[in-house]
């Protein structure tokens, strides 16, 4: 006979919570009443809130084991749940913040990177912000009182970046085409700081996301937020997320168009949008600018690349249909050359075709890329172009003036420094400063300047997290060294995008002193990855203990393999982009254990392939070896100058199946 | 039900023959309809599903349809104004959420947007919007 505890999720703060009968809820699993089989029913009515202004949400009953004096939940991702995340002891789950506590004055309210690249908001557009913290605020006011229900509350929630996850809310900024100031990075550690546990987590999609909010605090952080420019809309729900770009924009040599003028348009236009804010899912839109694709294009709902027709001007190429998760594909191309003054008319049409035929009956096939397959690309493209002609013609037109007034609020920043020899210098004299160079700077359009890589992924930390004194330390170097600017890239590093060649040796030792100096950019170790199952509720396994476990293994010798992209998800959704990795891992659980899939030969860009899965999935502790295996076969086999990749596309799957089949 | 204008304002239950159309209409089919109807009814099953609202700016947009344009079903107050964006103009509250908090979405001093909303030429928002103010 099995033995249940009866949970859920506390409504006011997300707090994990365990029924315990006449006593209410419990923090702590241990406290929890338990039921047998018979029972469980009549618990479970017990327990179920009374009216829809209750306390309490996603009640459910879940299995244990008695253990001495503990409870133990039988899922992995309960014990989780009930523990807090594997990969932080220091953060155990249950209540952690005491919400009366006083706050200190804002960052924004004395900093203000002047210099900085971005796009300067007015008063007015201040005000928007101001009032859609306000508006969040009254929703949460009504959801409490029971004026909304928790079906009605929930995408309204999602809409300005609010997840329920197994330790608490999750709460996800936008960073609009990665593009931050100083103060703004300021701002997000005020907000770690004082309304989380002193840390948060860069995505792969420019966002960033804090772990532990009380949905009753949203309202004031997202406040906070709004004092610099930050805000959550749009970033979950099914309406157009977050438009992102290239993490050297505007800075890269190989740029041909600086796509955030555009990214800024087409986030005004998708904001708050009348019409597409209740798609049938998600739609992410991404544009590049360079010859490069470092935006990973071609597996968003919408990928568009920036470049010059014959006459000199910018124009579009559009593709549309690429994603991840589930099913995963390639976008397809649908436009070549859009006019910028039909940009946005373009995009209309084609999301007014996938708002009325996308498929709202099957949550696994509502994205725009299975309509697309399921209609042909060829009937889908038609009918987007006889929407496109359909349009009243004077309706939406991106006119010169418009890009001119949108243009006008961006800052430009000037690079008038040379390089007077400096750098050099510290070169030849500093082995880890130029190793750090050759691996984390990128080339920049202005010839005395640099753009710097930071990487957020140091041996045993967790990829994509930062905490609060990093986050500052990083802007204090942005306004000493980038003009006051700072880029969030899609492998969740961060990026200071305007460094004087002449300060890169003052800027590394800087970044050193802080611990950010980790010369591994598109190493084994820069790995993408998902939270995973220590935080998502979603996940079938973790992600980040078996990237820890990857980059120790590899610490030795990464540098001699070079460029390998390794990328995780805990679970098929594909938030780490698994199946674009040049090694891709996927976690699931087989009978209570994780095992990873492992798949070979992804990328994003230009190139961008889906990888092929290599064999049977693995067990936490085989894939070192096994992919060990996999990186000893391109070892063996590489020509010089060939990355992981070009070996896989010479060769094929069969040599790295072979090694892997030995290995497992 | 109660039926509500675009400013969230009580009004009469009209008597006139309406055209009811499901959110999976074709469009073209709709507006072989339009002609002999003042008043189009477009249903939202519950208020996740957003066809409506491109089904109301197909109608008003492509094939021009300039009488009553009614939202019916689930939606909430906190879409009064994208369905007014898209060019609705009357509204049967469901029985969830009463009138009063229609009008409450619709606050004064809420602005349009940002830059690109304000300025951005959107001949029928701006029309839809006048029309509703007048
Ligand atoms: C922890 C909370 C998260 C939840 C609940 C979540 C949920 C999901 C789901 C359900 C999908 C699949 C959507 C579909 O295919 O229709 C997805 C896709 C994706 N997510 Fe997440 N995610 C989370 C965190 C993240 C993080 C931390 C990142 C970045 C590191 C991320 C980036 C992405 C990307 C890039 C995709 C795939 C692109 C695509 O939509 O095709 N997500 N997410
Ligand atoms: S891939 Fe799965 S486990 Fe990872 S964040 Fe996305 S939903 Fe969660």
């Amino acid at each position: 006979m099995s033995l249940h505890v009866i949970t859920a999720n506390r409504l006011h703060d997300g707090v994990s919570v365990w029924f315990a009968g006449a006593r209410g809820w419990a923090e702590h699993v241990d406290a929890a009443a338990t039921y047998d089989d018979a029972a469980l029913e009549t618990a479970l009515a017990a327990a179920q809130p009374a009216d829809v202004a209750a306390h309490v949400v996603d009640v459910r009953a879940v299995p244990v084991t008695r253990e001495g004096a503990h409870l133990v939940p039988v899922a992995h991702r309960e014990q989780i749940r009930a523990r807090g995340p594997s990969v932080r002891a220091d953060l155990p789950a249950g209540p952690w913040r005491d919400g009366a506590a006083p706050l200190p004055p804002l960052p924004s309210a004395s900093s203000t990177s002047p210099h900085a690249g971005i796009y300067r908001y007015d008063e007015y557009d201040r005000d928007f912000l101001r009032q859609r913290a306000r508006e969040f605020g009254d929703q949460v006011a009504r959801r409490r009182v029971g004026a909304l229900s928790e079906d009605e509350f929930k995408p309204l929630r999602l809409m300005n970046g609010v997840y329920l996850q197994l330790h608490a809310y999750m709460l996800r900024i936008a960073i609009p085409y990665g593009v931050l100031s100083a103060t703004q990075l300021r701002q997000f550690a005020y907000v770690a700081r004082h309304f989380d546990r002193g840390y948060g987590h860069f995505t792969t999609r420019q966002n960033i996301q804090f772990n532990w909010l009380r949905l009753e605090d949203v309202p004031a952080a997202l406040a906070v937020l709004a004092e610099a420019d930050l805000h959550g809309i749009q970033t979950s729900g099914n309406c157009i997320r977050n438009v992102t770009t290239d993490e050297y924009a505007g800075a890269a040599a190989d740029e041909i168009i600086d796509p955030r003028l555009y990214a800024e348009i087409m986030r005004q236009w998708s904001t708050d949008h009348p019409e597409f804010t209740y798609l049938p899912r998600k739609f992410k839109i991404a544009i590049t600018g360079a010859a490069h694709d470092r935006a990973a294009v071609r597996v968003h709902d919408i990928g568009i690349e920036a470049h010059r027709n014959a006459a000199g001007e910018p124009v579009f190429r559009i593709f549309a249909g690429g994603g991840l998760g589930r099913t995963p594909y390639v976008a397809i191309k649908l436009r070549d050359e859009v006019p910028v003054a039909e940009l946005l008319r373009y995009n209309e049409a084609i999301l007014r075709t996938y708002n009325a035929l996308g498929r709202r009956d099957n949550l696994f096939k509502s994205r725009i890329k299975i309509l697309i397959r399921e209609m042909k690309p060829e009937a889908f493209i038609q009918m987007v172009e006889d929407e496109y002609a359909a349009l009243p013609p004077d309706y939406c037109v991106l006119t010169p003036d418009l890009v001119e007034e949108v243009a006008a609020r961006f800052v430009v920043p000037e690079f008038p420094r040379q390089d007077t020899g400096a750098l050099a210098k510290a070169l030849a004299g500093d082995a880890d400063f130029a190793a750090w160079v050759e691996r984390n700077t990128n080339p920049h359009r202005a010839p005395g300047y640099i753009s710097v890589a930071i990487s957020l992924k140091p041996a045993g930390g967790i990829p994509g997290d930062a905490s609060a004194d990093e986050m500052d330390a990083v802007a204090d170097l942005a306004d000493q060294y980038s003009l006051g600017e700072i880029r969030v890239s899609h492998v969740q590093n961060l990026v200071l995008p305007h460094v004087a060649k002449d300060d890169l040796y003052a800027l590394y030792q800087g970044l050193k002193r802080a611990g950010l100096a980790t010369a591994n950019l598109g190493l084994v170790s820069d790995l993408i990855s998902c939270p995973g199952m220590d935080y998502c509720a979603l996940a079938s396994a973790r992600s980040i203990p078996v990237g820890q476990r990857l980059a120790e293994r590899f610490a030795g010798r990464e540098r001699e393999i070079g460029t390998l992209h390794v990328n995780i998800s805990g679970c098929i959704n594909a938030c780490g982009h698994h199946h674009v990795g040049h090694i891709g891992l996927l976690g699931a659980d087989k009978n209570g254990e994780e095992v990873y899939q492992i798949t070979l030969g992804g990328a994003a860009d230009e190139k961008a392939a889906i990888g092929s899965i290599v064999g049977p999935a693995v067990s936490t502790e085989k894939v070192p070896d096994a992919i060990e295996a996999i990186v000893n076969a391109y070892i063996a086999r590489r020509e010089p100058g060939e990355r992981f990749i070009d070996t896989y596309r010479r060769l094929g799957a069969a040599p790295f199946k072979e090694a892997f089949n030995a290995a497992r | 039900m109660p039926l509500v204008n675009t400013k969230g304002e009580l009004i009469a239950e009209t008597t006139i023959p309406a055209l009811r159309v499901a959110p999976d209409a074709k469009p073209d089919a709709v507006a072989a309809q339009l002609g002999a109807y003042a008043l189009v009814e477009i249903e939202f099953p519950k208020f996740r599903d957003g066809r409506g609202f491109t089904l109301a700016r197909t109608l008003r947009e492509r094939y021009g349809y300039a009488g009553d344009l009614r939202a019916v079903g689930h939606f909430l107050p906190d879409q009064f104004r994208a369905l007014i964006g898209c060019g609705f103009t009357s509204f049967l509250t469901p029985p969830e959420h009463d009138a009063a908090q229609y009008a409450a979405a619709l606050r004064p001093g809420r602005q349009p947007g940002q830059l690109l909303r304000r300025s951005l030429n959107r001949a029928r928002e701006a029309q839809l919007e006048q029309q509703a103010a007048a």
